[in-house]
C-alpha cells in the first residue's frame, strides 16, 4: 500500500515535464496509478469482503507513535473503489474536457497527487498518519481551487477553503493526539482504538468535539460549509472528483470509522445528528435558490454530506449500513452530475439555468444520463439512491436512542427539498423555457462520446446497483460490517414492502415535486427571508478583523523607535527578576559605602559626569562628561590597587575621546530638539530603576556567596604553574588565552568592517550620501527616527 | 578524540586570516572558505558520531584543568547544532558566491563570514560562561560587519538598530555574568551549576530570569524581539539567511543550556516561559500576516517560531525538550532555505514585495517547488519536517496538560499557513499588480530553467533536500534529540565530565 501511494507521488512528480512535452497525453500517464490501485484492489477484494484485512507497517517516527501502517478492510475497499475508480474516470474525462493549454502537466500532477493522498487517507490505520494525508488533501485542494490563478475569485476561494479546513484540521490533530494518549494501552492504531472501548472522562469528551470539528470543516457542515460553493471555482473535473465524490467525504469517513466507538462519548451523537440534519436542510434550501447549475450541485452536495454525517454519526449498526450504501450511491450520482454540468459548460459555454433552454432535445444522451443520476439523487426507485435512503429511514425508525424520531423528521424534510432541487436541476439544464431571456440551446453541438462516457458509466452503476440489489449488497454489507460487527443481517431491498420508510420516500418525492411546481411562490418567499450568506459574511468579517488586529498590534509593538526598543529591553531586564527576588534582598556582612574618602570623591565625580552627559544639549560637552565617567572608573581601579587595569582603561578612554572628537567635526553641534518632558521623565525613571536594580542585585549576589571566588586561585597558580610574576598577564595570555584570542578577533573584524564602510563611503562621496547617513545613523541615539 | 573539539572554532579563524592574506584574489578566497567550511562540516559530523556513541567530549584550553581554564564541551546538543550550523554556513556561502554582487566588491566578506562561523561554533562548544560572552562578541561583531557591507543608506540605518540593541544586550550579559560570578565565584559552567545549588532560592530564581532575558534579546523573545524584524530584511539575502537560521538559535541554545544546566527544577520558571512562548508565537505571527514583503514576513516568522522552541523548554519534560530540539533542527534548515528562496524571488522578480512580483508559477516553476516545500514545512503541514516538529510539541504539551499553550500554538500554525499562502498567492499566482518605478528595485532578470543562477539554486535545492531528509529520517533523528534532551535533564554527567575527568 505504501508502494501504491509512492507510485502516485512518483507519477505526480513526473507529470509536469511530461505535460510540457506531450500535452494532453499526460493524462495517459497519470491514470496509471489509479488503474494499478484498482488491479491491486481486485486481487485482494475477495479476501477483504470475507472479513479479512490486508495490513502493512513501516516505522517512521517511533518516538512519536507515527508509523506508516496501512490496513485494507472491506470499508476501506469501498473507499478505494471510489477514490481510484472515480479517479480514473475523472482523469479520462479531463483529457477530453480541457482545451489544449500549457499548464495541463501541473493540473495532472495535482490531481494525481490528490489521488495518492486520498488513497493514503482511506488506507491509514495509524490515526496520526490519517492526519498526514488529511492535510495533504487540503493542500492539493487549495492548489486545484486556485488553479486558474489569474481570477481573483479563484484565489479567494482557495484561501477560504484552506483556512477553514486547515483550522478544523488543527483542532482534529489535537483531538487525535488526545485520543491516542488516552487510549487503553497507548495504541495509535485506528482499528485497535475502535475495538477497545475508549476511556471515559472530560478529556475524551473534548477530544471527540475536536475531532468532529475537523470532520465537519472537511465535509462542509454548517456553519463551516461556505468554502465548498467557493471551491466550484476549480475546473469541473476537480469539482466532480474532490468536491463531491472523495475529499469532502473524508470527514464522513472519519466519523464512520470512529462512530461505533465514540457515539456515546460526550456530545458526539447530539453534534453529528444536529449538525448533519441542519446541514442537510440548509444545503438543500440554498440549492433551490441557485442559478448556476454547478452551484445547485454544490449546495446539493453540502446537503447530502449532512445526510451522511447524520447517518454515520448515530453509530447504530443499521445506520452504518445505510450510510455505507448512501456513500456509494452519492459518489456515483454526484460525480456523474458534475461531469454532466461540465459537458453542458463545455458545449454551451454557460451554466446559467435561466438561459439554457431546450438542451434536452439537442443532447439526448447527456439528458438521459443526467436523468438517471438525478433520479438516484432524489431517491426514485429502482435506483441505488432510493434503496440507500430507505435503509436510512428504516434505521432511524428502528433506533432505540432518544431523539431518533426528531432526526427522522428532519431527514424527511431534507429529502423533500432534495427532490425539489433535483427537479430544478433537470428542468434548469434540459427543459425548454419559453420565456427565457437570451436563451442558449438551439445551436449547441453534441459532445464527443468520450466526454459523456465516464458520466454514463456512473449513471449505469446507479441503475445496476438498484436493479440488482444483491450486487450492491455484496459490497455494502461487508463494508458496513468492517466498521462495526452488525447485530443482525441487513440487506438492500428493491421492494421493502409497505413500510414506514416507503411511505416517507413517497412523501419526499411527492412533497419535492409539489415544491418544484410551486417554485415561483417559493422563490418569492425565499427572497423575503434572505439570510443566505450569513456564514460567508461571518467568515470574511473574522478574516478582516484578524488582519486589522494584526496590523494594529504590529504598529504598537514595532514603532521603529530605538528608544522604545531599548526601554522595553531594560525594563524587562530589571523588573522581571526583581519580582522573584522580593523578600530575598540582602546586604553582605560588613558592607560599607566606601573604604576610603578617595572612593567617595571619585564616586561623586563619576555620578555627576554621568548625569551631566544626559542633560547637556551639546555633543562636545556630552563626550567630555562621558570621558569624566571613564577616567573616574580608571581612578577607582588605581585606588583598588589594579594599576594594569587602570592603565588599560585610561588608554581606551583617551582613544575613544579622540575618535569622538574627530567624528564630531562632521556632526551638528547640538543634539536633535528635546522631546517632551514626560518622555524624558520616563527615560530617567527607566535608567534609575535599572541602576538601582543592578546595585541591589550586586549586593544580594555578594551576600549569597558561599565559596571563595576562583580569581584568588588563579593568582596563586599564576606563578606556581604559569611561571609569570604578573598574574594578570598569565591569566590573559595563558589561563584564559582562548578568551583573549576571541577578543583579538573581535578587534580585527571590527577593523575589516570599518575599512569596508570607509571604502563604500569613499566610493559615493560625490553624491553626499555618506555624511547624511552617518548623521542619520548616529542620530538614532537621540531620537526615535529608526525607520 | 577530544582534540577535535576546538577545531570547528579554530579552523574558520585560520581561514579568516588566510582570506585576508589572499584578499586580492577572489578565487583563492572562495576556495579557502569552501574548503575550510567543508572540513569544519566533516569534523562536526565526526564529533556528533563520537559524542553520540561515547558521551560528551571535553577539551581544556591550554591544558589548564577546569574550573580554572576554559573548557570546551561537545555534548549531543552542541554536536547536533554544530553539524547543522556548518551545513547552513557552507550552503549559504556557495549561494553567496553564486549571487551576483553578494560577496563581490566587498572587501572582507569572506573573512567576516568565517569569523561568524567561528563565533557560532564557539557559542555551541564553550563550557565557560565568560567564554560564551566572548564567543557572542566574535559572532556579533562579524554580524555587524556583514549587515552593513555595501554601505547602503537603509542598511546602515537598520544596522544601527541592530548594533545598538546588541551592544546593550552584551552589556546586560556581562552584568549578569558579573553578578553570577559575585555569587558563585566561578565562570566555568559546570562549576557554576555545582555552586548554584548552594545559593538561596530567591537569588537562583533571579539569575535564571536574568539569563532568560539576556539571551532572550538575542533569541528574540517577547517582549525583546522588536529589533529583529526591523533589521533583518534589509541585509543581503545570504546574510539574512544565515542570521535567520543561526543567530537567534544561538540565543535559544544559550537559554536551553543555562536553564537546564544551572538551575534546579524548583528555581525554573516553566509557566512564565510558557506564557512568554505563547506571546512570542502570537505577536510574531500577527506581525507576519500584517506584512506584504517576502523578507519581512519571513523575519516576523523567526520570532513566532522561537516561541515554539521556548514552549518545548517551558514544559521541562523529556518530551518537551526533545520537541524543542527537534523543532530547532527543523527550523534552522527550513528558515535558512526560505530566505534563500526569498533571495531567488528577488533575483527573478526584481523585488521581494508581494505586489511587485507575480505569476512565477509559470515563469519560474522551479522556484515554486523550492518555495512550497519549505513553506508548507514551516506551516507544519505533513509530511514535512515542520509537521513532525509541531506534532512533537503538541504531543508533549497535551501530555503535560498544558492546554492553553497548545491551543495558541495550533492557532498560530494556522496563521503561519495563512501567511505562507499569502506569499504563495502574491509571488507565484497573481499577476504583477504594482508597476510603478522604485529606486530600490532591480529590473527582473531572466531566470532560465533553474529559476536563477546555478550556484544560487543548487545550494537552495540541497537544503530543500535536507529538510525532506529530516522528515524521512525523523525516526532516528527524534531518538537522537531525545537522548540529547535526556542529557540536558540529567546534567550530573555533564558536570562530572568537565570537573572530574
Amino acid at each position: 500500500m505504501t508502494g501504491l501511494v509512492l507510485l502516485h507521488a512518483l507519477v505526480a512528480v513526473l507529470a509536469p515535464a511530461v505535460g510540457a512535452r506531450f500535452g494532453k497525453r499526460v493524462f495517459a500517464l497519470t491514470v496509471i496509478p489509479s488503474l494499478a490501485t484498482l488491479v491491486w484492489l481486485a486481487v485482494h477484494l475477495g479476501d477483504v469482503l470475507d472479513g479479512g484485512a490486508v495490513t502493512e507497517t513501516y516505522q517512521w517516527v517511533p518516538g512519536l507513535d507515527l508509523a506508516l501502517s496501512f490496513r485494507l478492510d472491506a470499508f476501506g475497499a469501498l473507499m478505494v473503489l471510489l477514490v481510484s475508480g472515480i479517479g480514473a474516470l475523472v482523469v479520462a474525462y479531463s483529457a477530453w474536457y480541457f482545451p489544449h493549454r500549457p499548464d495541463l502537466g501541473r493540473f495532472a500532477m495535482l490531481l494525481c497527487g490528490f489521488s495518492g493522498a486520498m488513497l493514503g487517507l482511506v488506507l491509514s490505520d495509524n490515526i496520526l498518519l490519517i492526519f498526514v494525508f488529511w492535510e495533504l488533501t487540503s493542500i492539493t485542494s487549495y492548489l486545484l481551487i486556485g488553479f486558474d490563478d489569474t481570477r481573483e475569485s479563484a484565489r479567494k476561494a482557495a484561501l477560504q477553503a484552506i483556512l477553514i479546513t486547515g483550522a478544523g484540521g488543527l483542532a482534529m490533530l489535537a483531538g487525535l493526539v488526545l485520543i491516542g494518549q488516552q487510549s487503553s494501552g497507548g495504541t495509535w492504531s485506528l482499528d485497535e482504538i475502535v475495538h477497545n472501548a475508549p476511556s471515559e472522562g472530560a478529556v475524551m469528551s473534548w477530544a471527540v468535539v475536536l475531532v468532529l470539528a475537523g470532520a465537519f470543516t472537511k465535509s462542509a457542515q454548517v456553519p463551516f460549509h461556505m468554502w465548498l460553493p467557493g471551491a466550484m471555482a476549480a475546473p469541473t473535473p476537480v469539482s466532480a472528483y474532490l468536491h463531491s465524490a472523495t475529499m469532502v467525504k473524508a470527514g464522513v469517513y472519519l466519523i464512520a470509522r470512529l462512530a461505533p466507538a465514540f457515539a456515546d462519548v460526550g456530545l458526539w451523537r447530539e453534534l453529528t445528528a444536529g449538525v448533519g440534519v441542519a446541514t442537510m436542510i440548509w444545503g438543500a434550501y440554498r440549492a433551490l435558490r441557485q442559478h448556476d447549475l454547478k452551484l445547485v450541485l454544490a449546495f446539493g452536495t453540502i446537503s447530502q454530506l449532512g445526510f451522511l454525517v447524520a447517518l454515520f454519526g448515530w453509530g447504530d449498526s443499521k445506520l452504518l449500513f445505510a450510510g455505507t450504501a448512501m456513500l456509494l450511491a452519492h459518489a456515483f450520482f454526484k460525480a456523474a452530475l458534475f461531469m454532466i454540468v461540465g459537458v453542458i459548460d463545455h458545449q454551451a459555454h454557460s451554466r446559467d439555468l435561466r438561459r439554457l433552454s431546450g438542451l434536452g432535445r439537442r443532447l439526448p444522451a447527456t439528458a438521459i444520463i443526467a436523468t438517471l443520476a438525478a433520479a438516484s439523487m432524489a431517491g426514485v426507485p429502482p435506483l441505488l439512491g432510493f434503496m440507500s435512503k430507505e435503509a436510512g429511514f428504516l434505521g432511524f425508525a428502528d433506533s432505540l436512542h432518544s431523539g431518533a424520531d426528531l432526526v427522522l423528521a428532519g431527514l424527511v424534510v431534507g429529502s423533500i427539498l432534495t427532490t425539489a432541487y433535483t427537479a430544478r436541476f433537470l428542468w434548469g439544464a434540459f427543459a425548454v423555457k419559453p420565456g427565457a431571456e437570451d436563451p442558449i440551446g438551439a445551436e449547441v453541438d453534441r459532445p464527443l462520446p468520450p466526454l459523456i462516457i465516464p458520466a454514463g458509466l456512473l449513471a449505469v452503476a446507479s441503475l445496476v446497483g438498484g436493479l440488482y440489489a444483491p450486487l450492491a449488497d455484496e459490497l455494502v454489507r461487508p463494508a458496513a460490517a468492517a466498521l462495526h460487527e452488525p447485530a443482525g443481517e441487513y440487506h438492500l431491498h428493491l421492494w421493502p414492502g409497505f413500510t414506514l420508510p416507503l411511505l416517507l420516500s413517497a412523501v419526499a418525492l411527492m412533497g419535492g415535486l409539489a415544491l418544484f411546481a410551486l417554485r415561483r411562490p417559493v422563490a418569492a418567499l425565499q427572497r423575503k427571508v434572505a439570510v443566505d450568506n450569513g456564514a460567508d459574511d461571518a467568515f470574511f468579517a473574522l478574516y478582516n478583523a484578524t488582519l486589522r488586529a494584526a496590523a494594529r498590534i504590529t504598529r504598537i509593538v514595532q514603532p521603529g523607535s530605538l528608544s522604545f526598543y531599548l526601554s522595553a529591553v531594560l525594563i524587562t531586564f530589571a523588573v522581571v527578576p526583581a519580582i522573584v527576588m522580593m523578600g530575598d534582598w540582602e546586604v553582605p556582612d560588613g558592607a560599607v559605602w566606601a573604604e576610603s574618602p578617595f572612593q567617595a570623591v571619585i564616586g561623586v565625580i563619576v555620578t555627576v559626569g554621568a548625569v551631566g552627559a544626559t542633560l547637556t544639549r551639546r555633543r562636545f560637552a556630552a563626550v567630555l562628561t562621558l570621558g569624566t565617567v571613564g577616567y573616574g572608573v580608571a581612578m577607582l581601579f588605581v585606588v583598588q590597587g589594579a594599576p594594569d587595569l587602570a592603565l588599560t582603561q585610561f588608554l581606551i578612554e583617551t582613544v575613544v575621546l579622540v575618535l569622538f572628537l574627530m567624528v564630531l567635526r562632521r556632526l551638528p553641534e547640538r543634539f536633535a530638539p528635546r522631546r517632551t518632558s514626560s518622555l524624558r521623565a520616563a527615560h530617567a525613571l527607566v535608567a534609575l530603576g535599572v541602576g538601582a536594580f543592578v546595585f541591589a542585585m550586586a549586593l544580594a549576589s555578594l551576600a549569597a556567596r558561599t565559596e571563595r571566588p576562583l580569581g584568588h586561585e588563579m593568582s596563586e597558580v599564576a606563578y606556581a604553574e604559569g611561571g609569570g610574576r604578573n598574574a594578570v598577564n598569565v591569566i590573559l595570555a595563558d589561563i584564559r588565552a582562548f578568551d583573549t584570542m576571541g577578543e583579538i578577533v573581535v578587534i580585527a573584524v571590527a577593523a575589516i568592517g570599518t575599512a569596508a564602510l570607509v571604502r563604500a563611503g569613499r566610493a559615493r562621496r560625490d553624491d553626499e550620501a555618506v555624511p547624511d547617513e552617518i548623521r542619520a545613523g548616529v542620530g538614532v541615539d537621540d531620537g526615535g527616527d529608526g525607520r | 578524540m577530544s582534540w577535535l573539539v576546538p577545531v570547528p572554532v579554530v579552523l574558520p579563524l585560520i581561514g579568516a586570516a588566510l582570506a585576508v592574506l589572499v584578499g586580492r584574489s577572489r578565487a583563492a578566497q572562495r576556495v579557502i572558505s569552501c574548503v575550510i567550511l567543508t572540513v569544519t562540516l566533516v569534523v562536526s559530523v565526526v564529533i556528533l558520531v563520537e559524542v553520540d556513541s561515547n558521551g560528551a567530549m571535553v577539551a581544556h584550553s591550554g591544558g589548564w584543568p577546569a574550573p580554572l581554564g576554559i573548557s570546551l564541551v561537545a555534548d549531543r546538543l552542541s554536536a547536533i547544532l554544530l553539524v547543522l550550523a556548518s551545513t547552513m554556513l557552507l550552503a549559504v556561502l556557495i549561494y553567496a558566491i553564486g549571487e551576483p554582487g553578494a560577496e563581490r566588491n566587498h572587501v572582507g566578506f569572506q573573512s567576516a563570514y568565517l569569523v561568524l562561523a567561528a563565533g557560532v561554533s564557539a557559542s555551541f562548544l564553550t563550557g565557560d560562561l565568560f567564554n560564551l560572552f566572548v564567543a557572542f562578541e566574535v559572532m556579533l561583531t562579524a554580524s555587524y560587519v556583514l549587515l552593513t557591507l555595501g554601505g547602503r543608506a537603509e542598511q546602515i540605518r537598520s544596522g544601527m538598530t541592530y548594533i545598538v540593541i546588541s551592544l546593550v544586550a552584551s552589556s546586560l550579559f556581562i552584568t549578569a555574568l558579573a553578578l553570577i560570578y559575585a555569587a558563585t565565584g566561578t565562570v566555568n559552567m559546570a562549576h557554576i551549576a555545582e555552586r548554584m545549588a548552594d545559593l538561596p532560592l530567591g537569588i537562583t530564581s533571579a539569575f535564571a530570569l536574568l539569563l532568560i532575558v539576556v539571551f532572550g534579546i538575542k533569541a528574540a523573545l517577547f517582549p525583546l524581539f522588536f529589533w529583529l524584524p526591523d533589521s533583518y530584511p534589509i541585509a543581503p539575502s545570504p546574510i539574512t539567511a544565515v542570521f535567520a537560521g543561526l543567530l537567534t538559535k544561538v540565543g535559544i541554545y544559550a537559554i536551553i543550556r543555562t536553564q537546564t544546566l544551572f538551575f534546579p527544577p524548583e528555581s525554573q520558571h516553566g509557566t512564565l516561559l510558557l506564557v512568554v512562548a505563547a506571546l512570542t508565537m502570537a505577536v510574531g505571527v500577527l506581525g507576519a500576516i500584517a506584512q506584504d514583503d517576502v523578507k519581512r514576513i519571513l523575519s516576523f516568522h523567526i520570532v513566532s517560531q522561537i516561541g515554539y522552541m521556548v514552549m518545548g523548554l517551558g514544559l521541562f519534560t523529556l518530551a518537551g525538550i526533545t520537541g524543542a530540539i527537534f523543532y530547532i533542527v527543523h527550523h534552522i534548515v527550513v528558515k535558512t532555505t526560505l530566505f534563500l528562496v526569498g533571495g531567488l524571488i528577488e533575483h527573478a522578480g526584481g523585488s521581494s514585495r508581494l505586489t511587485r512580483v507575480g505569476g512565477m508559477v509559470r515563469t519560474a516553476p522551479a522556484l515554486a517547488v523550492l518555495f512550497l516545500i519549505p513553506a508548507l514545512s514551516l506551516a507544519g503541514i505533513p509530511p514535512f519536517s515542520g509537521f513532525l516538529a509541531k506534532l512533537a510539541l503538541v504531543d508533549a504539551g497535551l501530555g503535560a496538560s498544558e492546554w492553553a499553550v497548545v491551543a495558541v500554538s495550533l492557532v498560530v500554525s494556522l496563521l503561519t499557513l495563512f501567511s505562507m499562502m499569502k506569499i504563495w498567492a502574491g509571488v507565484f499566482w497573481n499577476p504583477v499588480e504594482d508597476h510603478s518605478d522604485d529606486e530600490y528595485d532591480a529590473p527582473p532578470l531572466p531566470v532560465g530553467r533553474l529559476g536563477g543562477p546555478p550556484f544560487m539554486v543548487l545550494p537552495t535545492a540541497a537544503l530543500v533536500v535536507c529538510s525532506l531528509a529530516i522528515s524521512v529520517g525523523a525516526g532516528p533523528l527524534y531518538d537522537l534529540a531525545e537522548r540529547a534532551a535526556s542529557d540536558l535533564l540529567h546534567p550530573a554527567a555533564y558536570i562530572d565530565q568537565v570537573l572530574r575527568p
